[in-house]
């Protein structure tokens, strides 16, 4: 049944799909955990001196990178299949 | 342009008398930089000019009226510019009249503010007598009773009854506590109290009043009146502030820099008979600088040293690069020796957000929007990020017709008929007749995709690249040619081991030897059938089809950067310094990284294609009136659009931002620089030199 499974092309595809989804939504989860706690922080530092605001923005965003990568993955797990 | 200005360190010297002079004409120039000095035995940190304390006294009292009026100078455009002398005349008779005229009303406005206060408090104690119900004749004046008014927390009676049953109690709920009138033969009053103060006794002391409700009634007609009277000075202030703001702020400067002159000696060196400044000066404004000084008389300007690595540093772009000077020295300002990566930034910036917003529609609603506030805000701080906001548009634009997006693609894979997907699909699709119907570059179907993503990864490396040769040159600048092959030279290398190791892995993709969609067409000779993409000895069966020349390339870089690498790193860190390796893990992240340029504005188009495609479609069902159908579609687009738009304009430029900052500004910009700032102000509401 296993066997059978593995050579199903339909099967293997949407093992990809699922595959790319995850990528994409665990890590976008992770940088929004990431993004939380530096967000909080930022928010802190620009009640205290409103000339903060640009930093604080770009602070936060800094995490971002971690969803461009699971982006990456899950394009070439779609575009390999 | 890549290099900050060249500054010249000088000194002034000149006999003391003439300190208040040259302060003037220092002033005036706004040219020197002047140093923070340091006291030696000859020479000490002169003392203020003796008509500092009162200007600063006049300073400090005309900045509370401008703080109470709200007037804030950088919002407010001057109709006209006053002359120093002008204003030097009518200083005093001005001063005064401010004292009277806003003083005064401020005194009189607080004043109010207080009897209101007075009147409020009284009013706290009246509210719970009333609701206690008995005149306040009755509450007090008694000669053998005593009588407790008060708050409580909770029933005293029971309490009281164990002292002694000869009491009169009224005991009224008022705001989650009771108010409390207790009468008492004198001799058990003490014994009372302390049980009153155990339940939280709050005395309220009861007013000479005949009737409660009369004294209120009498209370809210004074606070009308007082509010009335208050409305009428905030008013007179109101119309004092539309005609002397000019003035005010006028009169400000002028004190303002009548305050700097006469502090500038403590930013002198000064002995019995002589004083000495030193600062920087621009390179190119020195003779004018020297020659209109020493024009003043009894006076040295001398240059002291021509390269001086701790000058002040004074950014030097053309228009177009100096509007971007915002951003970048938002990271840091540049050494004085350093290079000003302004310009890399002011083109890339603007590239890497037209790549990401990409759409001929958001485009023009930026270039727009920037346009407008142009008009509005007139501060040069605004009028330099609208610039910005302008440069951005167009480049948007310019992608938008290359991407063929105007509001969403009028193309998308699966959904071919335009017309369908973009309610102005066959007009668009019209307009590229040219291309077979087609954008010229399709970042939505398969092949567009592929081709970005390698295109923002080639861009990520080339950049990377770069800036590690910027940094190469800084280092080397600084430290010499030996430190900046081994600090910056071996990442260099590393870095373009993994470039190739990327274009081997893209190679054996076929993405150099194949048709579109799965790759650019027949560049190079097609790779082996079956080559593995990543061939790694031991771990993939049959690699040595894989290793192609890029591979092989990619070897020998590497191993020259680990060597290099193993040279730099272990007489500073030891063995463990072999664990840095780890670090090149870091630059390839950071290429990765720059898929964002792909995935950001792959994100807005597609919120853009639903918005166009199925909004329509869901309000045609919900909706079943034909007429009506039109405008809620069109209503709700436009509100979606603009999310999309406000998204698309944050997220662009926010990323298009930390790429330069984190991918790129870390490989060579160091800053810490300290900006140029003359001696002297530029003049907002006086006349430029009208002294």
């Amino acid at each position: 049944m296993v066997e059978a499974l593995i050579g199903d092309e339909a099967f293997i595809r949407g093992c990809a799909a699922i595959g790319a989804s995850l990528a994409v939504g665990l890590s976008g989860i992770g940088a929004g955990i990431a993004e939380s706690g530096i967000g909080a922080a930022a928010v802190g530092a620009t009640a205290e001196d409103r000339e903060f605001f640009g930093l604080g923005i770009l602070f936060t965003v800094i995490p971002e990178t971690i969803v461009i990568f699971g982006l990456v993955v899950s394009f070439m797990l779609i575009f390999a299949m | 342009m890549l290099k900050p200005e060249r500054m010249v360190k000088v000194s002034v010297v000149g006999p003391r008398d003439r300190l208040e002079i040259v302060s003037d004409t220092l002033h005036r120039l706004n040219v020197l930089h002047i140093e923070e000095p340091t006291e030696s035995d000859a020479f000490k940190i002169g003392e203020p000019f003796e008509k500092a304390s009162k200007i600063s006294r006049n300073l400090l009292q005309l900045r509370s009226y401008i703080s109470y009026l709200k007037l804030d100078p950088s919002k407010i455009l001057p109709h006209k510019k006053y002359k120093s002398k002008e204003i030097e005349e009518q200083l005093s008779k001005k001063l005064q009249e401010y004292n009277e005229e806003i003083g005064k009303r401020l005194e009189q406005i607080k004043a109010l503010e207080e009897e209101t206060k007075a009147l409020d408090e009284e009013l706290k104690i009246i509210e719970p007598l009333k609701v206690l119900n008995v005149p306040p004749a009755l509450l007090k004046g008694y000669k053998t009773i005593k009588c407790f008014v008060g708050f409580v927390k909770s029933d005293p009676r029971e309490e009281i009854s164990k002292i002694t049953d000869l009491f009169d109690i009224i005991l009224v709920n008022y705001e989650k506590e009771f108010v409390v009138a207790v009468f008492i033969k004198s001799e058990f009053a003490d014994e009372v109290l302390k049980i009153l103060q155990t339940l939280g006794f709050r005395e309220i002391t009861v007013p000479d009043i005949s009737d409660y409700e009369s004294r209120i009634k009498e209370i809210e007609a004074k606070k009308i009146e007082i509010s009335e009277k208050r409305k009428k000075i905030e008013e007179e202030i109101e119309e004092l502030k539309l005609k002397e703001s000019e003035l005010l702020l006028a009169i400000e400067e002028f004190l303002s820099s009548e305050l700097d002159k006469a502090e500038l000696p403590l930013k002198a060196l000064v002995s019995k008979y002589t004083f000495v400044i030193v600062g920087y000066v621009p390179a190119k404004k020195f003779e004018e600088f020297k020659n209109k000084l020493e024009s003043t008389g009894k006076l040295v300007v001398e240059k002291l040293d021509e390269e001086d690595d701790s000058a002040p540093t004074l950014l030097n772009n053309p228009p177009f690069v100096k509007d971007f000077e915002v951003l970048s020295t938002t990271y840091a300002v540049p050494k004085y020796k350093e290079l000003d990566p302004t310009w890399i930034m002011s083109i890339f910036f603007t590239i890497f957000f037209g790549m990401m917003l990409g759409d001929m529609g958001y485009g023009l609603l930026v270039l727009v929007m920037s346009l407008y506030l142009k008009k509005i805000f007139k501060t040069e701080g605004w009028q330099r990020l609208l610039n910005i906001g302008v440069y951005c548009g167009i480049s948007s634009i310019v992608f938008g017709f290359i991407y063929g997006e105007f509001f969403g693609p009028f193309l998308v894979p699966g959904h071919e008929d335009a017309g369908e997907v973009h309610w102005a699909g066959e007009f668009l699709s019209s307009l590229y007749a040219f291309n077979h119907y087609h954008p010229i570059f399709d970042r939505v179907e398969e092949f567009g995709v592929k081709a970005l993503l390698f295109v923002v990864l080639l861009l990520g490396m080339f950049k990377i690249l770069w800036g590690f040769l910027l940094g190469f040159y800084n280092v080397y600048a600084e430290h010499g040619l030996k430190e900046a092959i081994f600090e910056k030279g071996s990442w260099f290398i590393g870095v373009l081991g993994l470039a190739f190791i990327i274009l081997g892995f893209s190679y054996n993709l076929g993405i150099f030897s194949s048709p579109p969609p799965h790759g650019f067409g027949y560049i190079l000779p097609a790779p082996p059938e079956n080559a593995p993409p990543l061939p790694i000895p031991g771990l993939v069966e049959g690699w040595e089809l894989g290793a192609n020349d890029f591979y092989k390339i990619a070897v020998v870089l590497l191993v020259v950067w680990f060597v290099m690498f193993l040279k730099a790193e272990i007489p500073k860190m030891g063995v463990f310094g072999v664990f840095m390796v780890v670090e090149l893990m870091t630059w390839f992240g950071q290429i990765i990284s720059y898929a964002r340029l792909l995935a950001i504005g792959l994100s807005s188009v597609y919120i853009a294609f639903v918005i166009n495609y199925v909004v329509p479609k869901i309000v045609e069902v919900m909706i079943p009136v034909e007429m009506l159908v039109t405008v809620v579609a069109v209503i709700i687009m436009v509100l979606a659009h603009a999310v999309n738009l406000l998204l698309g304009i944050l997220d662009p430029g926010l990323q298009s931002l930390r790429l330069h900052y984190v991918e790129f500004f870390t490989k060579f910009f160091e800053g810490g620089g300290r900006k140029y700032a003359p001696f002297g102000r530029v003049k907002k509401f006086i006349e430029e030199g009208g002294e």
